[in-house]
């Protein structure tokens, strides 16, 4: 029996021009004005003097955090300060989160179509066959799911359609992409998923629907708790040892 | 674990910890592919497939252990000793990154296996 060749195009270049539609199409980051900027800034500025609170001396630490901690019990950082005691408006009313959120979703977008487009494609041309074997046995259970389209009930599900072979070329190029585009590449899924939940997990702080004024007030607190030691303590000592 | 004090002192770099990381997972990315150009011509079926990328995977370790690690190790006695200076233990330079280059693995060996065998 004559060796079918492999009908998919090289998903290598596809990736590549995936990559590069998706960084042309993002959109620039949002202007906001000053009163926003300096109340996301100031908190961030808490919870760095939280962080590296060990690295300065006592009394630096001590003048930096009275001084923060008045500041965000009077509100002097807030966007609004006669607002102090609302909420922050609704994601869905508020114009700045939504770009965010747009942005997010024609990333997604870029990342879907195209490989919609393909399984399409491949669905129409190259159904009702198969084209390649793994080498490897897998149960029958697997047939449903590896050669969607091949009507035969006693082929091993060693046989692989199109589309599946498709599916792995998929997953088996992603760490090539990884490689060859950079680790934050947009054609690589994983990398995009944990980016998902990563940035996820940060842009709660300023997102839209959660409280700056509760949140100086927390921040605030966290400052007055904290138990400070500072890591040139007792450094002659340590030096003198290490030399001797 | 180190206790929190001496973490200030002798401070761990994430960055570091990220670039040691992604050039294991690279590497072995890589090699994975290789490997299974390997499996598809020499024609191995199942188990000895994978039998074959882990034990090539496992020697791909101990060749960046031999010529990377253990030069630095011996250029620079201060500090720690061990493979606790580079990774976070032994267990990430031997399987870091294998899950991940199997499927490239897979992928070239299906390729190559049904190539060779005609």
């Amino acid at each position: 029996m004559s060796k079918l060749l492999d009908p998919i195009p090289h998903h290598h270049s596809y990736g590549v021009l995936r990559h590069y539609a998706t960084v042309l199409m993002a959109t620039a980051p949002k202007k906001q004005e000053t009163p926003a900027i300096r109340e996301q800034r100031s908190l961030l500025r808490g919870i760095n003097l939280r962080q590296n609170a060990n690295a300065i001396s006592p009394v630096a630490f001590n003048a930096r955090r009275d001084f923060l901690v008045t500041a965000y019990e009077s509100g002097q950082f807030l966007k609004a300060p006669e607002k102090k005691g609302e909420a922050a408006p609704n994601p869905m009313s508020d114009p700045a989160a939504m770009d965010g959120m747009m942005g997010m979703m024609k990333g997604n977008m870029m990342m879907m179509v195209p490989q919609t487009l393909i399984m399409g494609w491949i669905n129409a041309f190259f159904s009702g066959f198969v084209v390649i074997r793994l080498p490897f046995p897998l149960t029958i259970k697997f047939k449903s799911m590896l050669q969607a389209g091949v009507a035969t009930k006693d082929m091993d599900p060693q046989w692989m359609s199109s589309i599946s072979w498709y599916v792995l070329c998929i997953f088996g190029l992603q760490s090539v992409f990884n490689y060859l585009l950079g680790s934050d590449n947009a054609a690589s899924q994983t990398a995009q998923q944990m980016g998902q939940m990563g940035p996820g997990a940060g842009a709660n702080m300023f997102g839209p629907g959660v409280d700056p004024d509760k949140q100086f007030q927390g921040e605030a607190e966290n400052l007055s708790v904290l138990a400070h030691y500072y890591t040139l303590a007792g450094v002659e000592e340590r030096l003198l040892k290490s030399l001797s | 674990m180190r206790t929190e004090q001496e973490l200030q002192i002798s401070p761990v770099v994430q960055e570091s910890v990220i670039h040691n990381t992604k050039v294991l997972v690279t590497l072995r990315n890589l090699t994975a592919s290789l490997f299974g150009i390997g499996a598809g011509i020499l024609g191995l079926e199942s188990y000895p497939g994978f039998i074959f990328y882990v034990v090539f995977s496992l020697l791909t370790s101990a060749l960046v252990y031999a010529l990377r690690v253990q030069p630095a190790l011996a250029r620079d006695p201060s500090g720690d000793a061990g493979i606790t200076r580079f990774f976070k233990g032994s267990w990430e330079l031997w399987t870091g990154g294998i899950f991940e280059g199997l499927s490239g693995f897979v992928l070239t060996w299906t390729l190559f296996y049904g190539l060779v065998r005609a």
